[in-house]
């Protein structure tokens, strides 16, 4: 490299034209960065579905204050990664341009539960069925060993045996596994993302 | 006040010598961190140097959630930063451990069990300018008054 | 020849020339080193011990966050690992977006790596330019994905959101501004003396050396080893990828090697750019049991994800393997050989593009 590729290099117009205009950009992000999300103000129905897809832990609550449930987001433990924006029915929170690109092009997250038990662990106890709140409301009658005479019921035990009736009925409120005192049950929740034909 | 004093906080406020540590975070954070001194973001122009250095550090930006092998270290470097100094923390590790914060983790969040943390800037990882505007908002309040506070301080202690 | 240690020296773990915690142990005599060892374990969090036994949604972020700087291709082979179990397809446009975002994520990771040569080797000057040039590609990243860095922008069945008309123009005028302003930098990297006098003839992996050891990427491709994983993807034949190979194998060559991928990224991204057609970005699909073994070039080489997942899309057994391994065991016990000048261990180092975060997870 030569004094003169040096002196071409600095005598450039654009060089020079960015030396007498140097300008620092504001310290603000632009409109399509995904901030923390913030409310929209539209209703919650606390169907918990941002709870349930958010990957960081202890990330987001949905509280009820005056009356009313709001989702809160709580800083140094969201990842601003947006799933709770897509996956709300309702459109209650916001962030950067997804919200308006969520409704342009239909994205969507839908989810379904699968209940899974470990035979290996499991004992028949019944605890996970009697405390199931879905089981409780078909058939309030259910017994202490977890036997029920509706085959209408989400889970039963037959036979000495905790079998999965009707997995498409679960709610996903992890109540049984909070019960069982194996650790044998476990509720999988199946996230599959899709887009709706416009 | 001084006018010494005066001086002193007027130099301090627009020279701040900075040194990041990396106590297992994923990179996200430390790239960023590199990303203000970047021509475009200029963080040199508010007076902020990252030298990388801790013994010639006055602010310590600490990132990533404290892995074993740094849960001895780093209050051992926070003892080589000569005075004043104080720490930030970036991103969401030091708070919280992130999504690292699960059964089987090898981190042990958050940064403040082990050296006073004094700012924290949330986000995974916080943007270039999210991270400027922190730095320079605490830069006011960080090191001021700093011989006074001492002053008191050991006047307490006394009694 | 009988081996004379004067002072056993230790580099880091916190050092200027380090983005991340590590210990470089040299043995010198006098000012040459003889022999060095690298020491990890500073930012090791467990994350495939984290991974077992959470469904897709939570493992892409785990995995996102084994390495900062190349986060979407640790997203893109995590997913398409578990798209190659339960048989799903993606579309012809969310593939090439998927293409489009991975050489944006490594012009950034090359340009940083480039940085970080020129910044080590003390040409501070073309380190800010090469630094500031990343920002174009930053923005290009944030524009597509809503975020800088951990865009989580790869879902199982396709991708996030859709690149609208007029953002896709303005990635496009970015490869533009990316390619003039490279052709400068790369004049002054090729042409500069000094740079020649630190960068040419040190740090010199030998034939042999290469090919015993496992080395990956670009450090394996200025060598003249053809290894690179996107040979076995027709799309990027389709969209103007060809192997290139550089042979002089010292530091100069890894980093010439990384310019000239820098051009040919921009090339694979306007052809991705003219190739897209309108079509569904996301096709969903269920997840089904299985175990595969896959593999994805990374900026720094190959990516290979060993994963088992149960019928409900639960990780059972995860191994990940990245890139940087290797290449920090050839740059300690191959490169950093016998080097003239203590000096020369960090930029050696740093031209091989060792990534602690990924090596040690």
């Amino acid at each position: 490299m030569t004094l003169f590729s040096y002196i071409s290099e600095f005598l450039r117009p654009s060089w020079i034209k960015s030396f007498f205009t140097v300008k620092t950009p504001p310290l603000v992000s632009p409109p399509y960065f995904r901030d923390f999300p913030t409310l929209t103000g539209k209703e919650c129905t606390h169907c918990l579905n941002c709870k349930m897809i958010c990957p960081s832990p202890g990330a987001i609550d949905v509280i009820q204050t005056a009356g009313v449930w709001n989702p809160r987001i709580i800083q140094g433990h969201c990842v601003r990664c947006g799933y709770c924006v897509e996956a709300c029915p309702e459109g209650v929170l916001t962030s950067g341009d997804l919200l308006a690109r969520k409704k342009e092009q239909g994205l969507l997250f839908t989810h379904e539960y699968s209940i899974k038990i470990d035979t290996g662990k499991c004992m028949g106890c019944g605890n996970c069925t009697t405390a199931c709140p879905v089981n409780r409301e078909i058939d309030p009658q259910i017994g202490a060993g977890g036997t029920s005479f509706s085959d209408q019921v989400l889970i039963r035990v037959e036979h000495g045996k905790n079998t999965v009736l009707h997995n498409e009925l679960c709610k996903g409120c992890k109540t049984c596994m909070e019960t069982c005192p194996n650790g044998a049950i476990h509720v999988i929740r199946k996230v599959t993302a899709v887009q709706e034909a416009k | 006040m001084t006018v010494l004093q005066k001086l002193k906080n007027a130099v301090r406020k627009r020279s701040i010598h900075v040194c990041y540590v990396n106590t297992g975070s994923c990179n996200g954070c430390d790239i960023e961190i590199l990303a203000c001194l970047a021509p475009k973001y200029d963080i040199e122009q508010y007076g902020i140097y990252v030298h990388n250095n801790p013994r010639e550090a006055d602010v310590i930006l600490v990132t990533g959630g404290m892995s074993t092998q740094w849960l001895d270290k780093l209050p051992d470097l926070w003892d080589r930063v000569p005075e004043p100094k104080a720490v930030v923390t970036i991103g969401n590790c030091p708070i919280s451990g992130c999504v690292f914060n699960r059964p089987g983790k090898l981190i042990d969040p958050p940064v403040s069990k082990y050296i006073p943390v004094t700012a924290a800037v949330p986000g995974c990882p916080p943007r270039p300018s999210e991270i400027i505007s922190a730095i320079l908002g605490a830069a006011d309040i960080l090191f001021k008054d700093y011989e006074i506070h001492q002053k008191e301080k050991k006047g307490g202690s006394h009694k | 020849m009988k081996k004379v240690v004067d002072v056993s020296l230790p580099i880091g773990p916190i050092h200027p020339c380090f983005k991340e915690p590590c210990r470089i142990k040299c043995e010198t005599s006098g000012e040459r080193v003889l022999t060095t060892e690298v020491e990890l374990g500073y930012v090791k969090k467990g994350i495939e011990k984290i991974m077992i036994g959470r469904p897709w949604q939570e493992t892409i972020f785990l995995a996102e966050r084994v390495c900062g700087i190349c986060s979407v291709v640790h997203n893109t082979v995590i997913v398409e690992a578990l798209e190659e179990i339960s048989g799903i397809t993606v579309s012809r446009r969310a593939k090439i977006l998927r293409i489009i975002l991975n050489e944006l994520d490594r012009i950034q990771s090359h340009l940083l790596a480039n940085y970080s040569y020129c910044y080590t080797i003390e040409h501070e000057t073309l380190a800010m330019y090469l630094l500031n040039l990343r920002e174009t590609a930053m923005d290009s990243i944030e524009m597509m994905t809503g975020t800088r860095v951990m865009s989580a922008y790869i879902v199982p069945g396709g991708v996030r959101e859709d690149l609208s008309d007029e953002n896709a123009a303005k990635i496009l005028e970015a490869t533009y501004t990316l390619e003039t302003e490279l052709k400068r930098y790369v004049k002054m990297f090729e042409t500069g003396p000094m740079i020649a006098l630190r960068s040419k003839g040190i740090g010199v992996l030998s034939a042999e050396d290469a090919l015993a050891s496992g080395v990956v990427g670009p450090t394996a491709r200025a060598n003249g080893l053809p290894r690179d994983a996107r040979e076995a993807d027709p799309l990027y034949h389709e969209l103007g990828w060809h192997m290139i190979l550089r042979t002089e194998s010292d530091n100069f060559a890894r980093i010439m090697l990384r310019f000239q991928e820098l051009f040919q990224s921009v090339n694979i991204i306007r052809n991705g750019l003219a190739a897209l057609e309108p079509g569904k970005i996301r096709n969903g699909g269920e997840m089904k049991a299985g175990r595969v073994k896959h593999t994805v070039e990374a900026p720094r080489g190959d990516l290979t994800y060993d994963i088992e997942i149960d019928s409900a899309g639960q990780v059972v057994f995860v191994s990940i393997q990245t890139p940087s391994i290797p290449n920090i065991e050839v740059a300690s016990h191959a490169m950093m050989k016998n080097l003239a000048s203590v000096a020369d261990v960090t930029s050696t180092f740093i031209s091989a593009d060792p990534c602690i975060a990924c090596a040690e997870r």
